[in-house]
């Protein structure tokens, strides 16, 4: 046996049929491999939309579902037709897609095409305690239309952390920026979320910070399974409650606990999976899976704050209607 | 009997070199491992010259002399700027003369110009040698620097990536091995960026060339080569020592300064 120690091994052989080498799996100090740098970019979202009815859709659903995506761009970069001209006062909107990179595909796990990243509860619902729409609560709307105090915009805006929960846990995708690298050195894995030039630090022994201690984007300690990474956080910040991005919107409140596993499966892919565990914002546990594929290039630097006039603007601009009306 | 001291001074320094060499704690690939999480000990975010210690950063004319600024006289004696030797190799930063004139109105608009004040992205090599650590990620696959101050980061690429494709806060940086020095070429920056809380400055065309040697499990030394030909009348060196942090303070916090600065970027737009 010894002398088959050079040759390749066959470990895991994914729905692509890539193989990897027990020698590519492992780190320098022998830690499963997942370094590189990944995108979760995808048209699968984190709930099921209507119109699909299962987790698992067929080629002509999910083409379907990229030739709608298809269609909305085109609709956001040509609103107008041919001569006309936006009214006076007219909302023109906001990013034309060169500034979006939401993904224009259904993601597929063992080779079938998923409608939603939730895979339980079953029917691909959140199973909130709290009102999506509602008039109190929290609110995507209400996050977007408040201008009174900059604490009061969303995290994004203020370049504190990415949209929505784009940094986690769970990483989830949203609109643009969907790119992670991840690093390892012994006892340590580093994940760097692109939005916002966030280093998740996940410690690989040690205790949970004091509950009094509560960083952005939580307190991670993680575990070997095996191949699999095991992450599990606590400790989520205060002003962290409310993530909300178009595609999705979640409430992390203070006590939950969120668990992430991360299993290499190919060269090219990681299967990323968590569970929410959160009995003050739901009614049960939920629970999600995504792959995160090798993305082409580089992360460049996702400079913000350095550049935010709009939240400047975003005030002084409401401010001054307030004057205007007194 | 001369000639036999000599030769025993020579096999002496020859041995204490290759037992240095080898008792350096070895990372990927056999290189010196630089993982951990550093932090200076000096007062070069302050000011890179060497310096005597002073009562604020920002002063203003007093009856008898200088005092601090109206904005930090509430801060006392946490306001004010311990001494340094200076990180500068031969003394003084050798700036144009228009550039030096622009540093001394940078030192006396402090308050209003330091990027740092308004939490921006550090720059390098600023961001090693500020009062906050850094971890750096040394990997078979990747080098990666995580900065406390603002959450900065760094990834130095290990194959040379061309031109950096647009100017950046942190620039690009790719890095290889001169021996057990871990060389990175720092460019592709903006002109935003500072060296210390003085007002020394670059131009866009700056370009960093570090070098990082390990010199035992606790201590590195860090030697930057600043060149910029529009600034500057040649190229110029700081070195300094990082020192590894250990035990339960060698875990890297959080220091994402943006919304410690809220109140003083939009506090003036807030609803009354």
């Amino acid at each position: 046996m010894k002398g088959l120690k050079g040759l390749l091994i066959l470990v895991f052989i994914n729905s692509c049929g890539v193989v990897l080498s027990e020698e590519q799996m492992k780190t320098w100090f022998g830690d499963p491999d997942l370094q590189g740098t990944w995108t979760n970019a995808s048209l699968t979202t984190l709930e099921r939309p209507d119109q699909f009815k299962s987790l698992v859709v067929s080629e002509e659903q999910a083409t379907r579902a990229e030739v709608t995506s298809a269609a909305f761009t085109e609709a956001i970069d040509n609103p107008y037709e041919e001569g006309e001209t936006p009214k006076a006062g007219e909302n023109v909107g906001g990013y034309n897609t060169a500034w979006m990179d939401p993904g224009t595909k259904l993601f597929k796990i063992n080779g079938e095409y998923r409608s939603s990243i939730l895979t339980y509860p079953e029917d691909g619902k959140l199973p909130r305690r709290w009102v999506r729409w509602g008039v109190e609560g929290p609110s995507i709307y209400r996050m977007f239309s408040q201008a009174n105090h900059p604490e009061e915009r969303s995290l994004g805006e203020r370049c504190l952390v990415g949209f929505g929960s784009s940094g986690g846990p769970p990483m989830l995708n949203v609109l643009y920026n969907n790119h992670y690298q991840i690093v390892q050195s012994p006892g340590y894995v580093m994940i760097l979320v692109e939005m916002n030039h966030d280093a998740r630090i996940i410690r690989l022994k040690g205790n949970h910070l004091p509950d009094h201690i509560r960083p952005w984007l939580g307190d991670s300690v993680g575990h070997w399974e095996g191949n699999t990474l095991v992450v599990k956080t606590k400790n989520h910040h205060l002003q962290q409650r409310f993530r909300a991005a178009i595609r999705h919107q979640i409430l992390i409140t203070e006590d939950a606990e969120i668990t992430e596993r991360f299993t290499r499966i190919s060269e090219d892919e990681i299967l990323y999976q968590f569970e929410v565990d959160d009995n003050v914002a739901y009614k049960d546990s939920w629970k999600g899976e995504m792959p995160l594929r090798e993305a082409e290039g580089k992360i460049y630097e996702y400079a913000c704050h350095e550049g935010n006039y709009a939240m400047a603007n975003i005030l002084a601009g409401a401010r001054e209607e307030e004057r205007r009306n007194q | 009997m001369k000639k036999f001291f000599y030769l025993l001074i020579l096999i002496s320094s020859f041995i204490t070199e290759i037992y240095a060499e080898k008792d350096l704690p070895r990372g990927p690939l056999g290189k010196p491992d630089l993982n951990g999480v550093w932090q200076v000990l000096n007062s070069a975010n302050f000011n890179l010259e060497a310096h005597a210690a002073s009562a604020a950063l920002s002063l203003v004319e007093g009856p008898v002399v200088p005092i601090p600024h109206p904005s930090i006289v509430a801060l006392g004696a946490v306001g004010s700027v311990p001494a340094g030797m200076g990180v500068v190799e031969g003394g003084t930063i050798p700036y144009k003369k228009w550039a030096l004139n622009k540093r001394d109105e940078n030192k006396k608009k402090w308050l209003e110009r330091d990027p740092e004040i308004k939490c921006y992205l550090p720059g390098v090599p600023r961001a090693n040698y500020m009062h906050l650590p850094f971890q750096i990620f040394h990997s078979e696959k990747a080098v990666f620097f995580a900065y406390e101050y603002a959450g900065a980061v760094r990834n130095i690429y290990l194959e040379d990536p061309g031109p950096a494709p647009v100017d950046s806060w942190m620039g690009q940086s790719w890095g290889y091995w001169d021996k057990d020095t871990f060389v990175v070429e720092a460019s592709g920056f903006n002109d935003q960026t500072w060296f210390d809380r003085s007002g020394n400055f670059h131009s866009e065309e700056l370009k960093v060339i570090e070098r990082y040697t390990l010199l035992n499990n606790h201590t590195m030394r860090y030697e930057a080569t600043i060149e910029d030909e529009k600034v500057f009348t040649k190229p110029w060196k700081i070195s300094m020592t990082l020192y590894k942090r250990v035990g339960k303070d060698a875990q890297l916090q959080q220091f994402k300064c943006v919304e410690f600065v809220e109140e003083l970027l939009y506090g003036q737009w807030r609803a009354k």
